[in-house]
């Protein structure tokens, strides 16, 4: 286990999210996991999947159920929501009031970084409230073989497809900052926290984009999958 | 542009690694893909966007043109032809040929002139002054909130011609959402900070 935190360190607060802390010595991934009981075939598909873009899950492991993926998926909004985003919107307010002549500008960041974590918030409430549900109820008839009335209307009510390019635009946003922050604003004098927030919001969108894959490359194409063969069902 | 990257169709293995050998003498480029046959070739096109793809036509005799038309849609991708067929220059369009007779030294002189061709191409996509009069003047009504087909009313233009300034001025500045676009107008002095509702 160790040696995969070593390879690739953006994996820490992925295994945290499992409930794995650090400080495992030489154990492997397997004792870990048997250990803190995750699913090993699960957790290995996920690290892959983060650590190599091109990694594409074989079929034997699409057998992962969606429940966990769900389960894990929401664990990494709620750390979103209530780790990462506040800490850079923290270190954004300090900026402004360490600053007096370009306070103006910081504002600026300011309210766009407000209008950005917005969309995210609401684009993680859509999943929470619609996606998650429905990718919910599609493994129930799947599994019992029968749609019934509650679970239809469910159903009915969304597919997945319509949710496939809706990552795309809270992405720009943070591109966006990122490029004004660098290529547009005169630096603060206090650039260290300046250099500081830059570079949390590099991480930040690399793990959105692990995240994102995670989403498109393992619960994208069992929900495909499953909705092909309830419509087959019917 | 520092790293040209290419893509290599040849269902000759021998082909391939030889040319990968010549290849490395170029520098600055990378050879992203290798092809040994048609399909998947277009799908890979569109993902990769290579500068270059370097095609043996004996792959695709039978949709060669429309090769061609994807190229031409890739921004700055050259399509080379490679082929033991004398009469390759006279059958394909193509950017540039190669035969398989050539010499170390025509081939890279070859792919040399393309690759400059490629970096004047670059270096004239961006001008020094990010954003011309006109542009700015379309990015501030664009901050100010106004929809496309509200610009085009305003400045008496046609949305068409609206929307291909926006996507200049987008890819100039390199930010893509309206509020990115309304922040790079106030620091720009285009707008003031409060017009914008």
């Amino acid at each position: 286990m160790a040696d995969v935190i070593q390879m690739n360190y953006m994996l820490i607060p992925v295994i945290y999210r499992f409930g794995i802390n650090l400080g495992f010595g030489d154990k492997t991934v397997k004792e870990i996991c048997t250990e803190t009981k995750v699913d090993l075939n699960f957790f290995l598909q996920l690290v892959n999947t983060y650590h190599d873009k091109d990694y594409f899950p074989k079929e034997e492991l699409q057998s992962i159920p969606s429940k966990d993926i769900v389960t894990y998926l929401k664990m990494t909004h709620s750390s979103y929501l209530n780790e990462k985003l506040p800490e850079i919107e923290v270190l954004i307010e300090e900026l402004q009031h360490a600053e007096t002549e370009d306070e103006k500008y910081i504002l600026l960041i300011r309210n766009f970084y407000e209008g950005y974590k917005n969309e995210l918030t609401e684009h993680i409430m859509h999943e929470e409230e619609v996606v998650f549900p429905y990718v919910l109820t599609v493994e129930e008839i799947c599994k019992i073989g029968v749609v019934s009335d509650k679970n239809r209307e469910i159903y009915e009510s969304f597919s997945i497809l319509r949710y496939q390019d809706a990552h795309d635009d809270v992405e720009e946003k943070l591109m966006d900052l990122k490029t004004i922050m660098i290529k547009y604003l005169t630096p603060p004098l206090n650039t260290n926290l300046y250099h500081k927030i830059i570079q949390l919001l590099f991480m930040l969108e690399q793990d959105l984009s692990y995240h994102a894959r995670i989403e498109d490359k393992v619960l994208l194409p069992k929900m495909i999958a499953m909705e092909k063969m309830i419509t087959e069902m019917n | 542009m520092n790293n040209i990257t290419i893509v290599v169709a040849e269902a000759s293995y021998l082909i391939q690694k030889g040319l990968d050998a010549v290849l490395k003498k170029l520098g600055d480029n990378q050879v992203v893909q290798k092809v040994d046959k048609a399909e998947g070739l277009i799908e890979s096109l569109n993902t990769l966007k290579p500068n270059i793809l370097i095609l043996n036509p004996d792959l695709f005799d039978f949709n060669i043109e429309l090769l061609r038309k994807e190229c031409d849609k890739l921004e700055a991708c050259k399509l080379v032809i490679i082929s033991n067929d004398d009469d390759a220059k006279l059958k394909y369009s193509a950017d540039a040929f190669l035969h398989y007779n050539d010499e170390q030294t025509k081939i890279l002189s070859c792919l040399e002139a393309l690759k400059d061709e490629l970096i004047t191409k670059d270096k004239n996509g961006k001008s020094e002054e990010p954003i011309s009069a006109r542009e700015k003047n379309i990015l501030k009504h664009i901050a100010l909130g106004l929809t496309n087909k509200e610009i085009a009313d305003k400045l008496f233009i046609s949305i068409h011609t609206v929307v291909t300034h926006r996507k200049n001025i987008t890819q100039k500045l390199g930010i893509k959402s309206v509020s990115g676009l309304t922040v790079y107008a106030i620091l720009n002095n285009l707008i003031a900070m409060d017009e914008v509702k």
